[in-house]
């Protein structure tokens, strides 16, 4: 799960694209070189392998390792001192913050709740939506007995309910769009996000949850093939009204995120989150950059650049602020 | 006079070396329990082996449906696993030919060698729908898949090459005479296996699936990617299971954050520790008599 970009490569990019320019205005500083190590979240993980790869190359003497985990990880790892940066989908929680987590934001994205497109009422979803009460009544109640009940329908079609079994940012974001918290989610614990959506991609009855880079293809932006995502139903008419259906692409439903008619939670902010302020040169610069020249990346990735007030923010808790603006 | 003192250097160092290992369960020991005391302090012992709520954030910590998730997978892969590998190692020892019996040995040894989280992709891919689209519906129950039988699966072929592999050392101790007496007597070879080789192996054979036990209830990865992680007590094989072993590694993420859980899942480490330890040196007793008594 590491990647790592080879030194010949390294040395070719960096004979193609000329020596790096210079990020700060402390004109002759020294080529930065050294490691840099991220563990955590599965939603920012392509996000992160992009940034890594970007910044090696202006850097040629940096190494950034990347590895996916979950949230919980990311967090653990960090606090304890094994990786430079956690990468945490979810809000940093007090206690978090208490024991020296610092969050940058870096980046959004949204969970979105996913089907199978074998599922045999799938057009009735997809006329209708289902409502944040359907959702309770899935994941958290159990009241939801059978996918026609669900459609006000009477039947018996039982509906098979997934969530993470990892301790994780999507069903902490998830259960957080319901008021709960991920231990009061019911369902089948898999491990990790391209475990869960092959999991509801298989199952026609299923459903689970996703982060908007695991429900979509990355190529042809898309759903994956097999996956469905099930649209919400906001206004809880009972039918999808046009504005409510955002789900055919990721540039739409990435659109409707930064409208605002996405809600949020289930979108939310992505962090990195750091152990104290950052000390050495080499993870200021890194920190700088990914607030900086690295959101033009965001869009691309299918996640929604942070605002510029989150960004001046972001350089303020990292202390980078002042020197650079 | 130099060799002599080189020798009671070697002696003396490579005994040091030897305790270490020992000193190191101890220490792990010690270590999990001392940091288990934050919550044994707090909540009753009965409370937190026997309680089936598990909700960490209202400060609930009820290990019993992972207990009890964890013995239900072990106890289906010991139901799958040890009639079928006494039968292998059985035909291996008695029947099989030379060539067969040496080549199926390091087979047999690979497939132990195997990391367990290929045996967990292997059992999403293959394990799962087959309980899910195949089984369930045999048997009229609706399921995902992800259950106890699957976990069960799983791990039953991950025990079998122990299971097999002690086995066949059992068998080969026992003595040829005691098969020719056998076989001279005009019975037939399934006869001797039956009424000599197996009488003779018992004890070892229970050993065997002893230390299959041990192996199956500490098993993490290949159990937790199949065994859909529900922290509820299972009531039949098609339901979800969770196995202590997957609670402390979905969860060591989320230590950091909710106060005592730390110590809930390092009491969840100690309980799992003991149950090994108890057993494997059940097993390791067992086998020792097992060899004084063939020679």
């Amino acid at each position: 799960m590491k990647k790592t970009v080879p030194i010949l490569a390294l040395m070719i990019a960096a004979a193609a694209t000329g020596p790096a320019p210079p990020l700060s205005a402390q004109a002759p500083a020294p080529a930065l070189t050294g490691r840099l190590t991220l563990s955590g979240a599965w939603a920012i993980y392509p996000m992160a392998l992009k940034w890594a790869e970007e910044f090696q190359k202006l850097h040629p003497g940096v190494r950034i390792d990347v590895q996916a985990g979950g949230a919980g990880k990311g967090i653990a790892d960090v606090l304890a001192g094994a990786v430079d940066i956690g990468m945490v989908s979810r809000e940093v929680n007090p206690v978090e913050t208490a024991r020296g987590a610092v969050a940058v934001p870096v980046a959004k994205d949204a969970v979105v709740p996913t089907l199978s497109r074998r599922n045999p009422f799938l057009p009735d979803v997809l006329r209708r939506g289902l409502r944040k009460e359907d959702f309770a009544a899935i994941w958290v109640t159990g009241a939801a007995q059978s996918w026609e009940r669900l459609l006000g329908r009477e039947g018996k079609t039982s509906v098979r309910v997934y969530t993470r079994s990892d301790a994780c940012g999507a069903a902490e974001t998830w259960a957080a769009f319901l008021g709960k918290r991920q231990e009061d989610l019911n369902g089948v614990g898999v491990y990790g996000d391209p475990g869960l959506a092959e999991a509801v991609r298989r199952d026609p009855l299923g459903i689970g949850f996703n982060n908007v880079n695991f429900a979509y293809d990355a190529k042809t932006k898309r759903p994956v093939e097999g996956l469905e995502i099930c649209p919400i139903d906001l206004d809880g008419n009972g039918r999808l009204d046009p504005a409510e259906s955002v789900y055919a692409t990721r540039d739409d439903l990435i659109k409707a995120i930064a409208a605002n008619v996405y809600p949020s939670p289930p979108a939310r902010e992505l962090y990195f989150v750091l152990r104290g302020k950052p000390q050495g040169r080499l993870l200021l610069e890194f920190m700088t950059w990914v607030l900086a020249a690295g959101q033009k990346e965001v869009p691309d990735m299918g996640y929604l650049p942070l605002g510029p007030e989150r960004v001046a923010q972001g350089l303020a808790a990292i202390g980078a602020a002042d020197g650079k603006k | 006079m130099r060799r002599l003192l080189k020798d009671a250097l070697a002696r003396r160092g490579m005994s040091l070396l030897a305790v270490l290992p020992g000193l190191l369960v101890l220490l792990v020991i010690l270590g999990l329990f001392l940091k288990s005391r934050a919550i044994l302090g707090v909540e009753p012992l009965s409370r937190l082996l026997f309680g089936d709520s598990w909700h960490p954030l209202r400060g609930e910590f009820g290990l019993f449906p992972f207990i009890s998730g964890t013995v239900w997978v072990t106890v289906t892969a010991l139901v799958l696993a040890v009639p079928v590998s006494i039968l292998a190692a059985i035909y291996l020892s008695e029947f099989a030919p030379r060539f067969v019996r040496e080549s199926a040995r390091p087979i047999v040894d690979l497939l132990a060698g195997l990391p367990s989280v290929v045996f967990g992709v292997w059992g999403v891919i293959l394990v799962v729908p087959f309980v899910g689209g195949v089984l369930a519906p045999l048997f009229g129950v609706s399921s995902s898949g992800y259950s106890v039988l699957a976990g069960g699966i799983v791990l039953a072929i991950m025990i079998f090459p122990t299971i097999i592999h002690i086995s066949l050392e059992v068998f080969a101790s026992i003595p040829l005479s005691l098969r020719e007496a056998s076989l001279a007597l005009g019975a037939t070879r399934w006869e001797t296996a039956r009424h000599v080789v197996l009488r003779k192996g018992s004890q070892g054979i229970l050993a065997a699936s002893v230390l299959g036990f041990s192996r199956a209830f500490g098993e993490t990865m290949a159990v937790l990617m199949v065994a859909g992680n529900v922290p509820a007590v299972p009531k039949s094989l098609f339901d979800p299971g969770y196995p202590l072993p997957a609670l402390i590694a979905n969860n060591y993420g989320e230590m950091m954050s909710i106060p005592r859980y730390d110590s809930a899942l390092m009491l969840a480490a100690f309980v799992l520790l003991a149950v090994v330890l108890f057993f494997n040196i059940l097993a390791r007793r067992i086998l020792v008599r097992v060899e004084r008594r063939s020679r």
